[in-house]
């Protein structure tokens, strides 16, 4: 069972560390999404293991195998690692028809003709691009290069398969379609996905896993909703769900048993942690993150404001609400409309509610608002 | 909207205006030359009077096309030294793209040392004038077997060199070679370089070798510009004159251009113009061929990617010793042949290279009656100065019609592109490049030897120079200026126009200043070639009007090869040295003129 391992992996450009020490475990058949903002390390990350990029320090293991060793001065080249490379912009051969881009790695692993013509067609068929066999790249749409770079990728059935941004040249619909395959596909195909990208809800959507850097250094590894819910520090919690996540700066103290009252000029709360206890000092500068779905406007609650924008788009309406000068961003189900000045008031329903400390940014707890 | 409204809305955009313009004197200046060609080739000179039994001059004749194809003297007029230019051209082609192809692939490929330093000496050949290295290989290879001195390598070793080695098609090949060589690298280079390094790791993660690599994905994909490379190598070493003059000549080793210059310059000037006129057929042939290839439908040219992601080939326990020997290789072909130029100057009698024969006397010496018909040293000749005076004002002179016509040209091509009238306004503004300059020199003797509408008879006059070197290397300034226009979006343009500022600030505040480096390559290009033109001035020059470059052919025809050799690094100084203050202070270089990077 072929599994990713990565061990104190460094990748340093001169003096510019691209990748800070990172430790990997990529299982099975899982889909793991390298995600972070641009020139955070995750493409570098991605070229390592492929071997198209040398680490600086560290080892990375395939399938048990020790792949790359800066210590041992092990470095397999990538024709020898049996994995499969998506690029961002397909790297189709521009001299070569559809049908001889996909078919160019199964002539090199010496496949009989018929043998060829019957895989290349299954791809083709696959992906719904049979009647572009004979074109040039050149003369392909950017969803249907796509799709050959795809096919091409896939054609030698490698159980490991790295992709850099492969959506991030599409258009939005085209790329909503792409998702949908992109997770088909890896249920049907039975490999393990790399996949490389800027986009948090590509990352949301697709992945079992998340790997979050920041700067080269990995910031979460974690299931999707886990990232999602219990972010490991501020900027996790900004960086995964749109609309962002709304930060409230309070200063805290702890009462009862372990909970924490909250205030600041317009807001005094009981914080009821769901997860394990902690403690934290009187007057402790402290961050709520409480995400735009956890907010409702209801007939009473314990807060009041009024309705500083909406954006209705259909499905929901994202409002925005103003606090006595705090602006507090919540999603409402379906098509409301409010009028801008309207006084509504606010409660918080969710036990999905981040407590982080200000000066290391850390999460110190999650729970609900009382 | 009626026909005279329609027309002065037409009239009112400034690009209009200059490809009308442009397309009226460019007209006149390639299209009628190229008719008088024609005609020329069957019309009887006053040369020819004694050949062509009781005719007069100007009378029809067929003469010249049949004693040039289909007659028993046909072989030594023409189909020899055909042949002889397309043996010249095709191997001068295979060595400069190899030479060229494999520096450009270890330079964007591989972990080669002295990255910078190589690649500057590379291009070195290319800004020399082509005749340098034909000089330094008769400083050092001549023999005494054809008559004159033996050469540096003989004084050095005692080793009469042969005489295939020393004159003829082999040093003739591996010159122009050499020459053409930085123009190679830099079109296959800059093809490298742009090409995306994922598709060669894409192949990579299929399995691929490096060899297979090689073969199925980078040659093919650089193919049409190695194509482009040989088909634009080919018509440049087609149309090469100075480097078969001087290492043909003393074996009789014609090719078109050389015998194209006995006949015009000779009795038979309609031999010449037939000439001059199949050269520009096969070179129009050429183009034609290279539109086609990079017009086509595998057609690359908009491939982009991340090219900084690329990995470099290392070539391990190679690199070192392979990045020294290439630096001691092109040293020896970039410096060593000035060193020779300086030598030779300071000898007095040529092939002595013992240290009592070392005289001053070529460069200050006053001149003496039994040494060169007493011609004095070349610092102190006013000829010399006089010389270097017209080159200078005529190259200034050049670059800046040129360059601005250019300028202009590029502006209006891109700005109307897809019409029919820029296309042919750009065809028009690229059909000099095609044309081999010493035809192209001999159109213009002929077209301007009498008066034309308002034009008084030229010839002989510096203006003439001036309007042929113009005309010549407009294709450089255009083509650098069609690139530098494309990369500019319109809307720079748009959104000065709509706050209302004219035509000429939008010019001279907007798009000059954001293209300047382009736009300068478009005055450097043309400047440079044309401080080192020879082939291009020779028939049109006269002793009033004789330039650097003609008065060291003469001088090498003479033998006094001290006082060329004197001259020639004066031209190749001045030549590097205005190329690297132009470089130092604008951004502008050769190189990217022609495709570079």
């Amino acid at each position: 069972m072929p599994q990713i391992i990565l061990k104190n992996i460094t990748k340093r450009f001169g003096s510019a560390v691209a990748v800070d020490n990172l430790n990997l475990v990529i299982d099975d058949r899982e889909f793991l999404t390298l995600l972070g903002p641009s020139g955070c390390g995750k493409t570098t990350t991605l070229r390592m293991i492929a071997g198209l990029e040398t680490p600086t320090e560290g080892d990375i293991y395939i399938d048990d195998v020790c792949v790359f060793s800066a210590e041992r001065g092990i470095d397999i080249s990538p024709d020898k690692r049996n994995v499969g490379f998506l690029f961002q912009n397909y790297a189709l051969w521009p001299h070569m028809t559809v049908y001889k881009n996909i078919a160019f790695g199964l002539e090199n692993m010496k496949w009989d003709k018929e043998r060829i013509h019957a895989r290349v067609y299954e791809l083709l068929e696959m992906l719904r691009i049979e009647e572009y066999h004979d074109r040039y790249p050149a003369e392909l749409s950017g969803g249907q290069q796509q799709r050959v770079a795809i096919a091409r990728t896939l054609a030698t059935g490698p159980k490991i398969l790295f992709m850099d941004e492969p959506l991030s040249n599409l258009d939005a619909k085209l790329r909503m379609e792409m998702r949908t395959e992109l997770k088909r596909l890896h249920a049907e195909t039975d490999s393990t996905f790399v996949y490389v990208t800027h986009d948090q809800l590509e990352a949301m959507t697709l992945s079992t896993n998340i790997c979050l850097l920041r700067n080269g250094l990995l910031q979460q590894y974690a299931p999707p909703l886990e990232v999602y819910h219990t972010p490991s520090n501020v900027f996790v919690a900004d960086f995964v769900g749109s609309p962002n996540i709304n930060m409230i700066e309070v200063s805290g103290e702890s009462v009862n048993l372990d909970e924490v009252k909250l205030s600041n000029e317009q807001v005094r709360m009981l914080f009821v942690p769901t997860s394990s206890s902690f403690s934290i000092t009187k007057g402790q500068k402290l961050f709520l993150g409480i995400r735009p779905e956890c907010i409702a406007i209801t007939e009473e609650g314990p807060l009041s404001g009024e309705i500083y924008s909406t954006l209705p788009s259909g499905m929901e309406t994202i409002v925005k609400i103003d606090v006595d000068g705090l602006l507090l961003t919540c999603v409402v189900f379906g098509g409301v409309d409010f009028a801008m000045g309207e006084q509504v008031n606010i409660s918080f329903t969710s036990e999905h509610i981040v407590l982080f400390d200000q000066a290391t940014e850390r999460n110190i707890a999650t729970g609900k608002l009382m | 909207m009626n026909y005279t409204n329609r027309f002065k809305s037409f009239i009112k955009k400034p690009h209009n205006v200059i490809l009308v313009s442009l397309a009226i004197i460019l007209s006149y200046l390639t299209i009628v030359p190229m008719i008088t060609i024609i005609l020329d080739t069957f019309t009887v000179h006053q040369s020819e009077l004694m050949r062509v039994k009781g005719a007069a001059v100007g009378d029809f004749t067929l003469y010249h096309w049949t004693k040039v194809l289909f007659s028993s003297a046909s072989r030594k007029i023409f189909y020899e030294p055909f042949l002889n230019t397309m043996v010249v051209s095709f191997g001068t082609c295979f060595i400069a793209i190899t030479l060229g192809g494999m520096m450009a692939w270890l330079v964007t490929r591989t972990n080669l040392r002295f990255k910078g330093i190589l690649s500057t000496l590379f291009i070195f050949p290319y800004i020399m004038p082509s005749w340098t290295l034909a000089m330094a290989w008769l400083n050092f290879f001549q023999n005494s077997l054809v008559g004159g001195s033996p050469g540096i390598f003989t004084a050095l070793t005692g080793i009469e060199t042969a005489n295939w080695f020393a004159y003829g098609p082999f040093p003739i090949i591996v010159v122009l070679g050499l020459h053409y060589a930085p123009f190679a690298y830099i079109l296959i280079g800059g093809i490298l370089r742009n090409m995306d390094a994922n598709l060669e790791e894409a192949a990579l993660i299929l399995k691929a070798s490096r060899a297979k690599i090689m073969r199925k994905i980078t040659i093919p994909i650089v193919l049409p510009a190695m194509l482009s490379t040989f088909l634009l190598v080919f018509s440049s070493a087609m149309s090469a004159f100075a480097v078969p003059a001087f290492l043909g000549t003393s074996v009789r080793y014609q090719v078109l251009t050389t015998q194209m210059y006995r006949t015009l310059n000779g009795l038979n000037p309609g031999y010449g113009y037939i000439m001059a006129l199949l050269m520009i057929i096969i070179g129009v042939f050429i183009l034609g061929i290279n539109h086609h290839i990079v017009g086509s439908r595998k057609s690359f040219t908009t491939i982009t990617g991340k090219s900084s992601n690329i990995s470099l080939i290392n070539l391990r326990g190679m690199t070192t010793p392979l990045s020294y020997l290439l630096l001691i290789l092109i040293s020896m072909v970039c410096i060593v042949p000035l060193f020779s130029f300086a030598l030779e100057s300071f000898i007095m009698e040529p092939g002595n290279y013992s240290f009592d024969n070392f005289t001053t006397l070529f460069w200050i010496g006053s001149g003496s009656p039994e040494i060169a018909n007493g011609e004095p040293g070349i610092l102190r000749n006013p000829s010399i100065f006089t010389g270097l005076w017209n080159s200078l004002r005529l190259s200034v002179l050049v670059a800046f019609i040129s360059g601005s016509m250019g300028i202009l040209a590029g502006y209006a091509i891109v700005k109307k592109k897809n019409s029919r009238l820029s296309a042919f306004v750009n065809n028009l503004a690229f059909f000099p490049y095609l044309m081999p300059s010493m035809a192209f020199g001999a159109i213009y003797l002929s077209m301007f030897a009498v008066r034309r509408g308002f034009i008084p008879p030229l010839y002989g006059s510096f203006a003439l120079l001036v309007l042929v070197g113009a005309v010549k290397y407009l294709p450089f300034a255009s083509r650098a200026s069609v690139g530098a226009m494309h990369q500019l979006s319109n809307e720079i343009e748009e959104a000065a126009a709509i706050q209302g500022i004219g035509w000429g600030k939008r010019m001279l505040r907007i798009i000059i200043p954001i293209q300047k480096a382009s736009f300068l390559s478009g005055y450097l290009l043309p400047f440079i070639s044309c401080m080192r033109e020879l082939s291009l001035f020779i028939l049109l020059v006269t002793p009033s009007t004789r330039i650097l470059t003609t008065m060291l052919f003469q001088y090498n025809e003479k033998g006094w090869s001290q006082y060329a050799n004197a001259i020639n690094l004066l031209i190749v100084l001045f030549v590097v040295l205005s190329n690297t203050a132009v470089n130092r202070l604008t951004g502008a270089s050769i190189d990217k003129g022609i495709g570079g990077q």
